[in-house]
């Protein structure tokens, strides 16, 4: 009481307090990797200028009105039983008019800048200025990962967003499932990414670096651990970077155990994962494939509540996955939250729910639901080395590339290989989720099979249901490529 | 005549209750004053159910990369603890309050619909018990306490969890309009004589105000969730975006409802401090006008401010600068309040007893709340903090540090009035004590964790993020303000034990229920008092502080300070709670309601209605008659059943039995 009545010592205090606190902030101010301080960005500066004014503001205000609160607890404590009725006052008017006025300044001094920089940064980035020749993106939630797509360039990645620095990129955010929120703390605050919405905002970095992303809007059971990383290159190794995402990876030489690994991906992985989007057709139709996915998953489910059970394996055709093409380049996988190596893989492939639980991929996928698929040790082992060989090869890969006159019948099996056709026909008579392709000649045309191929719904087969298969297959596989898989599914006996 | 046939031809099987004894007496009571304790139980066993939650989530985060629990069962936990504590003991504790406090505080004998009343009380009941039911179902709600579409649509929420939810909350939904309309038309009507508006207290004034926002708020939620109960189980397309329907669509209704909600949950609080702070100053409230006007205002522009949730959403810049500026304008009227609370403090005598203390620091920490919402008020921040912790900070200091404070100020403030006897005030300060840090050591290190970039309802976060000592600091404030809690528990039974001290005024109050004996009779006024001051309870015992003459006091009324007479009226056995106001009573001569078991049937159809739409068509069938019987039961049902002729002593008071005429 006696030291609190001491109008002095607490003036002293106060003004310590007063000149202290910037270096207390400074010091305090959060500092990891996801924190809204330290930003590398002209839209995340501006958010953290003006949270730090407000904050200033807020601590005066702060300081003034609990320190009046605290006095007149104290100065005004009763200290005897008996004391004296204090004065029975009501209030006074000129005093409210005040304190309802004094508030308005403060307001306004957070308004106008608040105000500014809604309209500045809708505009672009730096001034509210529109950036000359912004960077296009179009980032695309699912549920649990990001895939990140560069028009007209024929790359796509997954989790992971290469940027050049100072240089605004103008982010069309669009999600496939549910609401998802994009957000990089360093670069900009978060704007959401809503199903059939087309939201844009501004991010630029200023420095070099990798920075974190996180979904930031609750969107269900692996929320958590659905991240992204932006990677910020100097302008020439940004061109650099884009130009490797387009060279396919090096051909797999004396590497058995990544050879034997293709075969499984071919087989078992890739009907939802792609690998090869450095081929343009293959580039434009990702997100096609993806979205039919999505389509097909909702009927799916659908037809469940509906009492019409989905068969269990044709629902593995029906998830969106993340795009592996160069995955081996990546920093990190499983949506940016575990490092990328070899080890790490294996230990993916073996339990993917290990790591991030609540992933599509165990749910669904045959692998892991059906017991003849399981993988064994081994090859897990190969399907982990394949996956490290998925990265850009050397220069000259890019020419060679087509200009090799190959048998059609082997091209074909490749392209059966490589589209996932596998995943869901045999080449024997069995069912899969798709019927045998055994004896296809004897029973279709040419023009039959090419129809089935490029729209599977004209004739579906008795027994199987229709809208499974994706429709895109005549956009994404070249004409080329189209009549070197008919030719090969013809020799099936 | 024709209406006695009519109400003799409905079938009866169970005959009315009248005794005053036993759990049968609660279960088919319609008096406010039970009414509102059972609401307070309910609520308090929810809060420990709310709490517990809470804590497993804080066990869960106290550490990075934590598998204690998994990621659907912190979904689970997080959208419980967001539903239970605002629907199930914010809402319902304020309802506690509601039902006692407004009629004592009007001088009234019960609220204007006491079987209306009931019913709200056991349509609450059922609604909360059916939404944790669903934890017996494994399907517990896990698309979070706002069940954002189109994460609650059929593909992606699997399941019964989010039904459960929907359903869950129309019928608390239900609950609070029946209960909302009730305390309107009570205040509105029954105030007694002289009673006018500016005469009314300050709880009065905000319990109207609440009211009137659950009125306005709750339809719009309604009708959100009767469309998504729709696309959820009869395949329409509201939300669902590839149907053309539209995801944002459910935000803006939740929020039109959702931001109003917050009012809901804090006025009540205000007006508990409003009534304390110049009690324990012994001072007026200062600028009582500006503090009702401030609430007024605050409840309207709260209408008007509800896109402030969705500013990520991508409403476009000119909706975003408009709802910024709109919720800017919010802060004027809540500043006003906190000035005047103040104000009332600064030249009073103030007394730092337990209910003073909870209130002081309802202020203090409303105050952090209030600033920290100034800071996201501001898109351009709020696009770096929302759905962040430090939205979380935000709202635990306004809910926790503000509602829950406020809450407590008022139990420990009326609990004389309730049962006769104080609380533990040693007991008291220790919980308030507690609760006060570990709110602060639970709390404020969240704004830090936000702004250090760690998004809200994730159940992991991973090592190298740098948030993990600071979460495990929430966490020991969390462990600390259940040690409050848990004092306050036995705070509470060692009060049960003692023996009543029947303190009619024990804080020298100033509003009208300070004027009858403690614990409340069954007819809480012998006579209705006549309003003449607003505190009108302390002008009669000061007079010279309105510059009045004394006031002849009314016979019923016992003199301020006179131990004679805070002994309840009658001289009965006053051994418990139970006795002393509702025993051998019956000779009071004033007229109440009877009691009805209608309210109860009513209420459980209607849940067991609303429950059967997740199963088959039959069941609706066989609770729909249910609930029709209640309702048909209790349309027929006379208010009073008519006294036998030979026991009818001296005629009826007016009012409650003008329907049992012969």
């Amino acid at each position: 009481m006696q030291i609190l009545r001491s109008s002095s010592a607490l003036k002293r205090f106060a003004l310590l307090l007063t000149l202290l606190a910037p270096a207390i902030l400074a010091a305090c101010a959060p500092g990891g990797d996801q924190s809204t301080f330290d930003s590398a960005g002209p839209i995340a500066k501006d958010q953290e200028n003006i949270f730090i004014f407000i904050f200033w503001l807020a601590v005066v205000v702060f300081v003034v009105v609990e320190a009046a609160l605290i006095y007149s607890i104290f100065r005004f404590r009763q200290t005897r039983p008996d004391a004296e009725m204090p004065t029975q006052t009501h209030g006074n008017f000129k005093l409210e008019i005040a304190w309802t006025i004094a508030p308005v300044f403060v307001l306004v001094a957070i308004a106008v800048p608040t105000v500014t920089l809604i309209f500045d940064h809708e505009k672009g980035p730096v001034d509210g200025r529109v950036p000359e020749n912004p960077l296009e993106i179009n980032a695309v939630a699912h549920q649990w990962w990001f895939e990140f797509e560069y028009p007209g360039q024929d790359v796509i990645t997954a989790n992971e967003l290469h940027i050049p620095i100072d240089r605004a990129v103008r982010v069309s955010l669009d999600s496939d499932d549910v609401i998802h929120s994009f957000w990089v703390p360093k670069l900009a605050g978060k704007v959401d990414m809503i199903p059939g919405d087309d939201n844009v905002m501004f991010i630029q970095a200023d420095r070099v670096g990798t920075f974190i992303g996180q979904c930031a809007e609750f969107c269900g059971e692996a929320h958590a651990n659905m991240r992204f990383r932006v990677v910020s290159h100097e302008p020439d190794d940004y061109e650099d970077w884009l130009d490797s995402m387009r060279r396919a990876p090096a051909p797999i030489v004396d590497n058995p155990l990544a050879e034997a690994g293709r075969t499984l991906f071919a087989q078992n992985c890739s009907t939802c994962h792609s690998t090869r989007t450095y081929e343009p057709l293959r580039a434009q139709g990702e997100r096609e494939v993806q979205l039919g996915r999505q389509t097909l998953f909702r009927k799916a489910v659908k037809r469940d509540e509906e009492g019409i059970k989905t068969r269990e394996g044709d629902l593995v055709t029906l998830i969106s996955a993340p795009n592996l093409t160069h995955l081996a380049a990546r920093q990190t996988f499983a949506a940016g939250i575990i490092e990328l190596t070899e080890e790490n893989l294996k230990k993916w492939i073996r339990d993917p729910d290990d790591i991030k639980q609540g992933n599509r991929m165990k749910d669904l996928a045959p692998i892991y639901n059906d017991p003849a698929l399981w993988l064994s040790d081994e090859e897990v082992d190969q399907l982990a080395a394949y996956l490290m060989t998925l990265k850009p090869g050397p220069e000259e890969a890019v020419e060679t590339a087509g200009t090799v006159e190959v048998d059609p019948i082997a091209q074909g099996r490749e392209v059966f290989l490589n589209n996932g056709c596998s995943a869901c026909h045999s080449t024997g008579a069995d069912r899969v989720v798709g019927p045998g392709l055994s004896g296809l000649a004897d029973k279709s045309s040419t023009d039959m099979i090419r129809e089935s191929i490029t729209d599977p719904g004209a004739v579906v087969t008795d027994g199987f249901p229709d809208g499974v298969m994706p429709g895109n297959f005549g956009s994404v596989i070249s004409d080329n490529d189209l009549n070197a898989l008919i030719q090969y599914l013809e020799t099936l006996k | 005549m024709a209406e006695e046939a009519v109400i003799s031809k409905f079938p009866n099987p169970f005959p009315r209750p009248k005794t005053n004894r036993g759990w049968i007496s609660w279960v088919m009571t319609v008096d406010h004053k039970r009414i509102g304790t059972m609401y307070g139980i309910t609520a308090f066993v929810f809060f420990l159910v709310g709490g517990i939650e809470a804590l497993i989530m804080r066990l869960q985060l106290a550490r990075a990369d934590s598998d204690l629990v998994s990621p659907e069962v912190f979904n689970q936990l997080f959208t419980m603890h967001g539903t239970t504590m605002i629907f199930l003991v914010v809402m319902p504790i304020g309802a506690a309050f509601f039902n006692w406090m407004i009629p004592l505080m009007i001088g009234a004998r019960d609220v204007a619909f006491p079987r209306l009343n009931a019913f709200s009380y056991w349509l609450f009941l059922s609604g909360g018990l059916f939404i944790n039911l669903s934890f017996a179902f494994n399907a517990a709600p896990n698309a979070g306490w706002f069940g954002y579409a189109n994460l609650t649509e059929v593909p992606y929420s699997l399941g019964d969890n989010t039904t459960f939810w929907l359903i869950g909350l129309q019928l608390l939904g239900v609950a609070s309009l029946a209960a909302a309309f009730n305390f309107i038309i009570t205040i509105i009507n029954l105030r007694a004589p002289g009673m006018s508006f500016m005469k009314m207290p300050v709880f009065i004034w905000m319990s109207l105000i609440v009211q009137i926002l659950l009125v306005l708020a709750f339809p719009v939620i309604t009708v959100a969730l009767i469309e998504l109960q729709f696309d959820r189980l009869y395949g329409t397309n509201f939300f669902n975006p590839v149907a053309g329907g539209e995801p944002v669509f459910w935000q803006h209704m939740f929020w039109l409802f959702g931001h109003p909600e917050v009012y809901i949950l804090i006025l009540p609080a205000m007006g508990i401090v409003s009534e304390v702070l110049p009690t324990f100053s012994r001072k007026p409230l200062y600028g009582y006008p500006f503090v009702v006007m401030a609430g007024a205002s605050i409840a309207f522009m709260g209408f008007f401010v509800w896109s402030h949730h969705m500013f990520t959403v991508g409403l476009g810049p000119a909706a975003n600068a408009a709802f910024a500026l709109s919720t800017m304008a919010i802060a004027i009227p809540t500043g006003v309040k906190i000035f005047n609370w103040i104000g009332t403090v600064w030249g009073g005598q103030v007394r730092l007893q337990t209910p003073m203390l909870f209130s002081l620091a309802f202020v203090a920490l409303f105050i952090v709340g209030g600033l920290s919402g100034i800071a996201h008020a501001s898109p351009p921040t709020d696009a770096q903090q929302q759905d962040t912790y430090f939205i979380v900070a935000h709202f635990h200091y306004v809910l926790f540090g503000g509602s829950m404070f406020g809450l407590f100020a008022g139990v420990y403030y009326w609990w004389p009035k309730f049962t006769g006897k104080r609380l533990g005030e040693t007991l008291g300060k220790w919980h308030f004590w507690l609760m006060f840090i570990g709110m602060n050591i639970t709390f404020f290190p969240m704004h830090w964790v936000g702004l250090d970039g760690m998004p809200r309802r994730i159940f992991t976060y991973p090592a190298d993020s740098g948030w993990e000592t600071i979460n495990s600091w929430s966490t020991i404030g969390a462990f600390i303000i259940a040690l409050s809690i848990l004092l306050f528990i036995v705070n509470y039974f060692r009060t049960w034990r003692r023996e009543p001290t029947y303190e009619a005024d024990p804080w020298d109050g100033r509003t009208l229920e300070w004027s009858i004996p403690s614990p409340v009779p069954v007819y809480n006024f012998k006579e209705i008092p006549t309003v003449e001051y607003l505190d009108d309870w302390w002008a009669q015992k000061y007079p010279e502080s309105v510059n009045a003459e004394p006031r002849e006091r009314s016979p019923g009324q016992p003199a301020p300070a006179g131990a004679e007479d805070m002994l309840p009226l009658n001289g009965q056995d006053v051994s418990s709670y139970g006795a002393s106001s509702y025993g051998d009573d019956e000779d009071h001569g004033i007229h109440l309601p009877d009691k009805s078991y209608y309210p109860l049937i009513a209420a459980v159809g209607f849940a067991f209605f609303g429950g059967s739409l997740m199963s088959a068509w039959w069941l609706t069938l066989i609770a729909g008659f249910i609930m029709m019987f209640g309702i048909m039961g209790w349309i027929f049902e006379p208010v009073n059943d008519p006294p036998p002729e030979e026991e009818n002593p001296g005629g009826h008071p007016e009012g409650y039995s003008a329907e049992a005429g012969h």
